[in-house]
């Protein structure tokens, strides 16, 4: 039997932006420290330029730090009394380099129940788009939030 | 450019495993994560308190900040622009000052549009056996005759 889902649909298709955010090299090694990153191509610039960049790369999940500065709306799920981070994806396009400046944009990508031992839940998932100064897509992020009853 | 210690595509066969790579998330860590992540402190990520009132036995390690911790694992292990897509599901809490094991199994290798890719099996797991997060890492990696 397929589970029926009241929420907001009208959400689909819409993009809410946000940015620019800059990734300075202090950003990159407050994020190297926060996590005992020591890669020479994330720490030094030295490197980085070596390898053809014009300063040290970001690791590559740094942008889903970025991702809560997106104001998402309310879906207005009717499901659920307990919200929770299940999971989350990132898939990297292209480098991300110190000085770089990001712009987001996030949509509502899918809303579906799974049941399992623990009963039925919802899952939501926003998906986020990272882009360069250039115009280029450098990552994508998908966030998804589980709704238990 | 990958890191040139690190492993060529005809080094890797499916079964292979990765780790398990051990890294902790300190208190100092996780704080400095959540002061740049902009999680106003404290919070459940940073205060026993906090966290006792949510149900958890102790401040835990943010799903973003283990996704940055697993990640690490795998750009030390394969290079730095190695990692193209990494897809984690968070399990169970995880604690602050606990040796987190990281680990990968290659499921699948082929070339791709030019690129040599390795699919992985990764997991984080506590010295228990805890299975604290699960997923999928796509790596590139360069082959021995480039």
């Amino acid at each position: 039997m397929t589970m029926e889902l009241e929420y907001n649909r009208d959400l689909y298709g819409v993009e809410h932006e946000a940015g620019p955010f800059e990734i300075t090299a202090d950003l990159i090694q407050i994020f190297n420290r926060s996590i005992g990153e020591t890669s020479a191509m994330f720490t030094d610039q030295a490197t980085a330029q070596a390898a053809g960049y014009s300063g040290v790369l970001a690791p590559p999940t740094l942008v889903t730090m970025l991702v809560r500065n997106v104001e998402l709306p309310d879906i207005e799920l009717n499901f659920g009394v307990m919200r929770f981070h299940a999971g989350q994806r990132v898939q990297s396009r292209a480098p991300i380099v110190a000085g770089d400046s990001l712009m987001a944009s996030s949509h509502l990508k899918e809303v579906y129940p799974k049941t399992g031992r623990s009963g039925t839940m919802v899952f939501t998932v926003w998906e986020t788009t990272f882009t360069n100064q250039d115009g280029t897509v450098v990552a994508d992020v998908q966030e998804s939030y589980a709704s238990r009853e | 450019m990958p890191d040139q210690n690190g492993p060529f595509f005809e080094d890797i066969d499916m079964g292979d495993e990765i780790g398990p790579i051990e890294l902790v998330a300190t208190d100092e860590n996780v704080s400095t994560f959540c002061e740049l992540w902009g999680n106003p402190m404290p919070n459940r990520f940073t205060s026993q308190e906090i966290a006792e009132k949510s149900g958890l036995p102790g401040p835990i390690v943010p799903g973003v900040m283990s996704m940055a911790i697993m990640s690490q694992a795998l750009t030390d292990w394969a290079g730095p622009e190695s990692l193209k897509d990494l897809d984690l599901v968070f399990r169970q809490p995880i604690p602050h000052n606990k040796p987190l094991l990281i680990s990968a199994t290659v499921t699948d290798t082929r070339e791709e549009d030019g690129e040599n890719i390795i699919e992985c099996d990764v997991l984080m797991m506590g010295e228990a056996g805890e299975r604290y997060v699960g997923g999928i890492a796509i790596i590139t990696l360069p082959s021995s005759g480039e």
